[in-house]
């Protein structure tokens, strides 16, 4: 079959959104839409139009049973070791939401750890020097990583302290106009921002002060993030897409 | 990727909220639920024509969302698209396997033939229509044969196949499959014109 021709494409997306594209020939479309990007672009298209059609469908409130079952089959505690799981993660293309570091968490907060000892200096700025309630060790230690796992960012504050020390490892590359927004990834709820990083060249650091104290904010917050927003994100900002993903871990 | 300026309010609180699904929030997912079943259990029972079936198709479909909502961007459409096409997508795949075309398989009497059951579900076409309607297309699409339309219909909320549609309104196979092409063309010149 001849994909070039751009008709013939608009033609199968349409009938693969419709449904009419079946057996062996859909599942050829299906590997095509893995490879070429025009091919996916038609198929959102069609699934654009084709669910307008679906608004007049009288809509009937499903017994509740079914979200018990739902909510049972994606209760926290079975997730983790569920098939569904297992499937489901295999096929994320967005990395970052459910990231997966390369060597495991152990490797991580190893790396981390191994990281604050050969830079204890980058992780203390002189300004904090000066002010002492700022000059005790790093408690609260976050090594960010690239979507192709290059330590980028290495983040940290004092247990007490409200400010974060952002350590360049590698260049962050900020789009024009948009700022490196922090955010925290509790274990329970969705991200809270922590604030925004002046961008600087490696092995350079800047700071930023959070609204509270570590303790306050981060005891209960295993990873962080970095994503690039318009403006400095408030407190029920949802965020954009995660370009720089890590561990959070509390040293001491 | 931020909801486009269009999108109704629905349409961006949807979106708020898968984003926090993606990231694991529970009481977002429920929301998701509240907002959005009772219409995609509707799309669903449509299809398949059976309760208990459309419920575990229901069930799967929201496990997917659960699983998959990070993965769901902006860029591609509408949160309600994408979550339709789950459920469409699902409902196609049940409906085509061979189990459910087994369990669904109209009763014989005993010399063979299929005892003729009416199907209760009103017909397609009016829903086509009420979607043009809404849509600001329905004198564009009613330019087409009411045939044509039909086919588009039936695939579309019945789910069925070429052959399928062919057999309900008793017409060739190669007419179908033009039909129902000519009723997509349409469909999309009219809704880029509206």
């Amino acid at each position: 079959m001849n994909y070039d021709r751009p008709e013939l494409l608009d033609r199968l997306a349409a009938e693969y959104v419709l449904g009419t594209l079946r057996g062996r020939a859909r599942r050829r479309f299906e590997q095509l839409l893995m490879t070429l990007p025009a091919a996916r672009v038609s198929v959102d298209e069609w699934n654009s139009r084709l669910a307008r059609l679906a608004e007049p469908v009288p809509a009937i409130v499903p017994p509740p049973r079914v979200w018990a079952a739902i909510a049972a089959r994606t209760s926290a505690r079975t997730a983790a070791r569920s098939a569904d799981a297992a499937r489901e993660t295999a096929r994320q293309s967005r990395w970052a939401t459910f990231w997966k570091p390369a060597f495991g968490f152990a490797f991580g907060v190893a790396l981390t750890v191994g990281l604050v000892q050969i830079h204890p200096s980058g992780l203390v700025s002189l300004d904090d020097l000066a002010n002492e309630s700022q000059a005790l060790p790093q408690s609260y230690v976050g090594l960010l990583t690239d979507r192709n796992n290059q330590p980028t960012l290495l983040v940290s504050s004092t247990r007490q302290g409200t400010r974060v020390t952002v350590k360049f490892l590698r260049p962050v590359a900020t789009p024009a106009g948009k700022v490196i927004q922090v955010w925290a990834l509790p274990r329970e709820g969705a991200p809270f921002p922590l604030g925004v990083a002046t961008s600087a060249s490696p092995p350079g650091s800047t700071t930023f002060d959070m609204s509270g104290s570590s303790d306050k904010l981060l005891a209960t917050v295993p990873r962080l993030a970095v994503s690039f927003e318009d403006a400095p994100a408030g407190a029920r900002s949802t965020p954009g897409e995660f370009v720089l993903v890590g561990f959070c871990v509390k040293l001491w | 990727m931020a909801a486009a300026p269009e999108w109704s309010e629905q349409s961006r609180e949807l979106q708020a909220q898968l984003v926090r699904v993606g990231l694991g929030d529970r009481a977002a997912f429920q929301r998701v639920y509240q907002m959005t079943s009772a219409h995609l259990f509707g799309v669903a029972l449509r299809i398949l024509n059976r309760r208990d079936i459309a419920e575990d198709v229901l069930q799967d479909a929201f496990v997917a969302v659960w699983h998959q909502a990070g993965s769901y961007q902006a860029a591609a459409g509408q949160p309600m698209t994408w979550l339709i096409t789950v459920v469409r997508n699902k409902s196609l795949d049940v409906l085509r396997s061979a189990a459910v075309r087994r369990e669904t398989a109209l009763p014989q009497d005993e010399d063979g033939n299929a005892l003729d059951l009416a199907d209760d579900r009103p017909d397609p076409l009016g829903l086509l229509e009420q979607a043009s309607d809404a849509l600001g297309i329905r004198r564009c699409m009613d330019a087409l044969d009411a045939a044509h339309r039909q086919c588009l219909a039936l695939a579309y909320y019945h789910g069925m196949s070429h052959s399928e549609v062919a057999e309900h309104i008793a017409a060739p196979l190669g007419t179908v499959k033009a039909w129902v092409r000519r009723g997509l063309d349409r469909l999309k010149r009219c809704m880029a014109q509206a």
